[in-house]
């Protein structure tokens, strides 16, 4: 996945309005993941483990138009004895369908292009494509990210482009209580898939709380069942959207009745 | 069983002021056709509805007050139809909504309304049928028009009067995310027309302008202002309000009309449009152009302007009421994906309670808005006094539409006058479809 645990999220194709921002921190924390070589403070490709870090990523999402945002990120990693360290920064544009377009589901597209530091991922420079197809009928939710990616930098770059798809269901218990599974994966080359052992695969079973249209609240707790994946993490995401398109500025208009 | 299945198993402006029929029926002062028709609202956007008389707003009925009307409607469409005469102190049967009892008109059938309009005013005529998930059906079309009953004798003080009828179209469900689904709308048009696309209001410097505006919108509340230009509240739902006030802008919720008089005095071309940018674009706006000024219409934002009925009402405290009937209205939630559904005393229609009124007695409506929507409530047949708003004590102020704020309370008194089946509810169309009516009767 392009930021691997740091930003562990199922896309929706809804878009940030314009003159609003979407303030999120991603805080993933890895109870079992990948450790160290004996002897070494790096695991095999010459990374920091992942074993019992917590991963917090800001993201920062500005809406441009009624069907574009621009989202920047910034990771970062505790560990124990590493104190923490900036991981690296991504950059991540995204236009949708717009509303007048009527069509029968949401789908918007998102592209990434970003690095991370060598000693967070051997591949640094990634570019990430991400169609986002959704559907809210009732009270169930589906999306789908058939998302692909691509090395410039690092050993993954011989492998080309690597599908990674991520999809969301959910379900509205209550207004407030929305509750889910999501599914992460890296099945490696396009047309050319890794075997089962060395893809990436991650359940969450997640909860979203919609306790207001400006905080978005999401708990999660994955497991990995292959081998090159972590094998449990837990995830929360927080956010909070800032308007500031002045609805109380003159020539604007409330009603006291 | 919802309002559908109930239904089933019961089963211009200034110009308009000269009344325009189509083939008049024989006997009858005004004919309605109701057909499906294409209505060009701005050059190369065609909107595919149901209208009366093939144009939008229908036809403007000005009719003297106390004189008895003969209405025959033809339902040239597919499915059976009726019209309401909104804001009319008219007898159940003909009162045009299906659950008082008033008949639907077959699919290429003919109903004759026989009535006397009062009380005078700015009253209107609209569909009254169910929509649910179609959002090109009911008050989401075109079927609306002006009703404007002439008062016995007209104080009015003004030079040029001029009917505004606003309008949503394009409906779809919206939102969604962390709130329910709503409606959404492409485009926006008043008298018909996207701003810029239809002829201006021409009027002189000098000259007071009474406007009457319609929100003939099924799903939304507008917000008006005129560019500079003060707007003087003479009535609200046709109905004269106690205390005369001038303001910047006004409020609409769906169904809600008010009278305005404009002295014209800034001579230029202006926007007298929607005071949010965006339902301006969409075309919520029309032009209004002084004799000799040429140029660009220009819009002029008003100050912050925040409605309140209060106002416009006497702070006297109102005559006591004989009987209260408390409301609370709620909604329930179905799901992120679709529309909620509407609770009043915890009971969606067709299954709320049938509350009893005796003929004579004055009742207050002692309503609770618990739900996180704004309700512009509706009582057919009779008027009703807003006598407090969140807990302030009103009167004098006449309407049959009421907006009962979200988390907040209103209170509106009425006499029971006109026995027969009454139909109160919510006039957002997504509300009534999915609940939010009850009747009251006569006993």
């Amino acid at each position: 996945m392009a930021q691997d645990n740091y930003e562990i999220q199922v896309y929706g194709s809804d878009t940030v309005a314009p003159k609003n921002t979407m303030l999120e921190l991603h805080s993933n924390f890895t109870v079992n993941g990948s450790k160290p070589l004996a002897g070494s403070q790096y695991t095999a490709d010459d990374t920091y483990p992942t074993n019992h870090a917590e991963h917090e990523t800001v993201e920062i999402t500005q809406g441009l138009t009624s069907w574009s945002e621009v989202g920047f990120y910034i990771f970062t990693s505790e560990r124990s004895g590493q104190g923490i360290q900036w991981v690296g920064d991504h950059i991540r544009p995204r236009v949708r369908a717009p509303d007048s377009w009527h069509w029968p589901v949401g789908v918007s597209l998102s592209t990434e292009l970003g690095y991370v530091r060598p000693r967070f991922s051997a591949d640094t420079w990634t570019w990430e494509i991400r169609p986002i197809v959704d559907k809210q009928i009732g009270r169930w939710y589906f999306a789908f990210n058939p998302a692909l990616e691509r090395s410039f930098h690092g050993p993954g770059v011989s492998k080309g482009v690597e599908f990674s798809p991520n999809v969301k269901v959910s379900y509205d218990f209550t207004r407030v209580i929305t509750g889910g599974l999501e599914y992460y994966a890296s099945y490696g080359r396009l047309w050319s898939f890794d075997s089962f052992h060395n893809q990436q695969q991650q359940f969450f079973p997640a909860i979203d709380l919609n306790v207001s249209p400006n905080w978005e609240i999401n708990f999660g707790v994955g497991v990995g069942p292959t081998a090159s994946t972590d094998h449990l993490i837990v995830k929360a995401i927080l956010g909070r959207r800032f308007d500031w398109s002045g609805h109380h500025e003159p020539g604007s208009s409330a009603s006291t009745q | 069983m919802n309002r559908r299945r109930f239904l089933q198993g019961c089963a211009a402006m200034g110009a308009a002021s000269a009344l325009r029929l189509n083939a008049k029926s024989p006997g009858a002062d005004v004919t309605l056709t109701i057909a499906p028709m294409q209505l060009e609202i701005a050059s190369g956007k065609t909107i595919h509805t149901v209208a009366y008389n093939g144009q939008v707003p229908g036809p403007l009925i000005r009719w003297p007050e106390g004189k008895p009307i003969i209405i025959d409607v033809h339902n040239q469409t597919g499915t059976p139809e009726t019209v309401h005469w909104h804001g009319l102190w008219v007898p159940s049967n003909v009162d045009g909504a299906m659950e008082e009892g008033s008949p639907m008109i077959q699919p290429q059938g003919s109903y004759r309304y026989s009535f006397t309009p009062r009380p005078a005013g700015f009253r209107w005529y609209h569909t009254h049928t169910f929509a649910g998930h179609n959002l090109k059906k009911a008050t989401y079309s075109g079927q609306f028009g002006c009703f404007y009953i002439e008062p016995k004798e007209n104080p009015g003080n003004y030079d040029h009067e001029i009917f505004l009828a606003l309008h949503d179209w394009n409906a779809y469900m919206g939102g969604g995310g962390d709130a329910s689904m709503d409606v959404a709308y492409d485009y926006s048009t008043i008298n018909g027309k996207m701003l810029g696309a239809g002829e201006p209001i021409r009027v002189r410097e000098g000259q007071r302008v009474l406007f009457h505006i319609l929100n003939a919108s099924a799903t939304l509340t507008h917000w008006l202002a005129c560019s500079g230009h003060v707007m003087q509240v003479i009535a609200m739902d046709g109905n004269p309000v106690p205390m005369v006030k001038s303001v910047q802008a006004i409020r609409l919720a769906p169904a809600e009309r008010i009278d305005v008089v404009i002295e014209m005095k800034q001579p230029g071309i202006w926007i007298f449009g929607e005071t949010r940018d965006d339902y301006r674009k969409a075309g919520m706006g029309i032009v209004l152009e002084y004799a000799g000024q040429q140029g660009e219409p220009k819009w002029m934002a008003p100050p912050e302007v925040l409605w309140d009925y209060k106002p416009f009402a006497s702070t006297k405290r109102a005559v006591e009421a004989d009987e209260l009937i408390p409301l609370v209205f709620r909604s329930k939630f179905t799901g992120h994906g679709d529309f909620d559904h509407w609770l009043i005393n915890g009971k969606s229609f067709p299954k709320t309670d049938t509350v009893s009124l005796k003929e004579g007695k004055r009742y207050r409506l002692v309503m609770k808005n618990e739900s996180m929507d704004d309700h512009p409530v509706h009582l057919h047949r009779h008027s009703f006094e807003v006598t407090n708003l969140d807990g302030v004590p009103l009167s004098g102020l006449m309407k049959d539409v009421v907006v009962v704020r979200a988390r907040s309370t209103a209170e509106v008194d009425f006499v029971a006058s006109n026995p027969g089946l009454t139909l109160f509810h919510c006039h957002q169309q997504s509300h009534m479809d999915f609940g939010f009516m009850m009747l009251f009767h006569y006993v």
